[in-house]
């Protein structure tokens, strides 16, 4: 955790964000504006043509039902998608200096975090204030889900990036991967809907149990623990664990490579 | 003295990636913790160690590892063999504008440059005037640098280099970008920094910098370390290799010394020499040499001698007949020339003698020989030859 409070990780972090957001106006309203579009869109094919319905959530209109789920999810897979590329793109940077490479991804996990959890606090207050009712008291346990999700997606992140300098088709894998990871997280759709079978195959799913306990947390009111719901946060940990040791073996080899 | 750098045993080998299959097979390779099947050996066991407050040079041709073994010390990259130990506050400078990204300001980039050399912003904050005074490109460290000559992005990048207070600084190639008063800043700051106590490692095709700047030099060829020791012995071999490399190719070119005429150089030695190896002459002795040549007809021929650069630049040549002289003769057919040049002027370097046979006339050349000799010396003089001089004025 030492390599986060470095200098270097600070400038990366604002470079980021910088370019990838704030360099054009257009950048941080896109930010907003397209999950609020697909949103829209969904929104519109699911309550409209198919008149979709929570069943287990009384009182909770799909709208944010999804919103609750879609925004942490965009921000995990964006930050995957993007970070994939994190140490291919900076070649120039890896094989000039030394520098602690995972540093790449991990700021490009970290600026996406963080400019998308300001879209998803901004959702939440549109949503309370068209008359949803947002617990906010939720938000105390909806941070430290949030936390291991962000550790999930840096574990994730490091692994992909590295795995992409020896494997170049790995860029090109990703995005169908996600889209299959989205439609087989709950997101759109709620556990319950689905039969027994299938219900207990999705909960190994780990984003299953995030964006679950993000619903439970800032809609249901639900504030209940289980010591099961540690599983997925120290098998986020474990992942982020051993993807760090798998970089760190490559890294020393990635100009090889580039 | 605490070694600041040791090298043991290095060697790097580039494993071949250029298709998908290699790749994968070289990936495979190295998580299974095998070595590479095929690929290019890169360095092959260099060993080094650097002392604080020494200054290194390192000299080679142009793809004989130099580079690839400033990486392995700065740790951009792994060797595949030997260890590196390197205990100092590095600042490398292999390659001046990385880091720099070209849409972002100057001072941008400075922040980016000093942080990645381990900079806080409170240090940046403090030494930000020094950096922009050393740079001095003005009001342009405003405007992204995309829009920089070259020549300004090696001087924001020096600039913040000397402002991260290095104890190692590590160059390639660098300080030829940059116009010559720029050069002669950096070379100054170097010049101050080595006086502070600081080490140097540096990578310069200029025998004249690395002569100036370092006290010992390591001559890499093709991936091995060929020479190593003091800085004068070391770049003088490798300038006497690139002459006679030089010489080679040009006799290549035209190999048309013809000459069994009718004068024939029966031998041709150094005196005082004796043994298989070229000579080593300090500057100031004497050189003599003897040249024994056969006349078919019983006239004495004319010899002519030549000095010239081991790259066949000629240097002084003088025949027989310019000065007068007869030879000895030891039989009908031979005769025997003796010269000695009085404390020879030549500086250091790689050299040759030639004597030649001529017709009596002194008109054709019939025959020659060559031997090479080497001069030593530790001068700083430029050039091939020492002409007395003296300076006058001042005190």
């Amino acid at each position: 955790m030492k390599l986060l409070s470095n200098n270097f990780f600070h400038q990366l972090v604002s470079r980021a964000i910088r370019t990838d957001y704030l360099e054009n106006l257009t950048g941080f309203a896109w930010l907003i504006l397209q999950p609020l579009m697909l949103l829209a869109v969904y929104a519109f094919v699911f309550t409209t043509i198919f008149k979709a319905r929570i069943p287990d959530a009384s009182g909770v209109s799909f709208v944010p039902y999804l919103a609750v789920a879609f925004w942490p999810w965009t921000a995990f897979s964006e930050s995957i998608l993007r970070s994939a590329n994190a140490i291919s793109a900076n070649a120039a940077l890896i094989g000039k200096v030394a520098f602690p490479g995972e540093l790449l991804p991990l700021s490009t996990v970290t600026a996406t975090f963080v400019m998308h959890m300001a879209g998803y606090l901004a959702v939440l207050l549109v949503l309370q204030l068209m008359g949803t009712d947002i617990h906010w008291l939720g938000l105390l346990g909806a941070i430290p889900v949030l936390l291991f999700m962000f550790i999930f997606a840096s574990g994730l992140a490091l692994l992909t990036s590295a795995l992409q300098v020896f494997v170049r088709d790995v860029a090109q894998i990703l995005p169908p991967l996600m889209t299959f990871w989205f439609f087989t997280t709950p997101i759109l759709y709620s556990s319950s809907m689905l039969g027994d079978q299938w219900a207990s195959l999705i909960k190994l799913n780990p984003m299953t149990w995030y964006v679950e306990r993000l619903r439970d947390f800032l809609l249901l009111g639900n504030y209940h623990w289980s010591v099961s719901d540690l599983l997925v946060p120290s098998f986020s940990i474990l992942v982020l664990w051993a993807s760090l040791v798998f970089f760190r073996r490559c890294s020393g080899h990635f100009e090889d490579f580039l | 003295m605490r070694p600041l750098v040791r090298l043991q045993g290095i060697s790097k080998f580039y494993p071949r990636v250029h298709r998908p299959g290699e790749r994968l097979r070289a990936f495979a390779a190295l998580m299974a913790g095998r070595e590479p099947q095929d690929g290019v050996e890169v360095l092959h066991d260099i060993s080094l160690e650097v002392s604080a407050g020494q200054s290194f040079g390192i000299i080679g041709e142009n793809g004989a590892g130099k580079s690839t073994l400033l990486k392995v010390l700065t740790g951009v990259i792994t060797p595949s063999k030997g260890s590196v130990e390197v205990n100092a506050r590095v600042a490398a400078l292999l390659e001046l504008s990385a880091g720099f990204q070209p849409e972002f300001s100057g001072i941008d980039n400075i922040k980016m440059k000093a942080s990645l050399l381990g900079m806080s912003s409170k240090q940046l904050d403090r030494r930000m005037d020094d950096i922009l005074s050393f740079a001095d490109i003005g009001e342009y460290v405003y405007e992204p640098v995309k829009h920089y000559s070259s020549g300004m992005v090696v001087r924001l990048g020096f600039a913040v280099v000397a402002a991260s207070d290095p104890e190692l600084l590590i160059t390639d190639e660098v300080l030829a970008v940059g116009d010559e008063f720029f050069q002669k800043k950096c070379i100054r700051w170097i010049e101050s920094f080595l006086e502070q106590g600081n080490t140097l490692l540096m990578v310069s095709h200029s025998m004249y910098l690395v002569q100036k700047l370092c006290t010992k030099a390591l001559w890499v060829h093709q991936g091995r370390a060929r020479e190593l020791g003091d800085v004068f012995p070391v770049t003088q071999a490798y300038l006497a290799y690139h002459e006679e490399k030089n010489a080679l190719e040009k006799q290549q070119r035209h190999a048309h010394d013809g000459g069994s005429g009718l004068y024939c150089v029966r031998k041709f030695t150094f005196l005082g020499h004796s043994g298989n190896e070229d000579p080593v002459i300090r500057h100031g002795e004497d050189l003599e040499a003897e040249l024994i040549l056969s006349s078919p007809d019983g006239r004495p021929p004319v010899a002519l001698f030549g000095v010239m650069r081991a790259d066949g630049t000629p240097v002084y040549g003088v025949a027989s007949d310019f000065d007068g002289i007869t030879p000895e003769r030891i039989d009908d057919r031979l005769f025997r020339f003796r010269i000695r040049f009085k404390s020879l002027q030549l500086l250091a370097g790689s050299y040759s003698i030639r004597g030649h046979a001529m017709d009596p006339e002194g008109m054709r050349l019939c025959d020659s020989s060559e031997h090479r000799f080497t001069v030593s010396g530790q001068s700083r003089e430029m050039g091939f030859i020492h002409l007395p001089h003296q300076w006058n004025g001042g005190d």
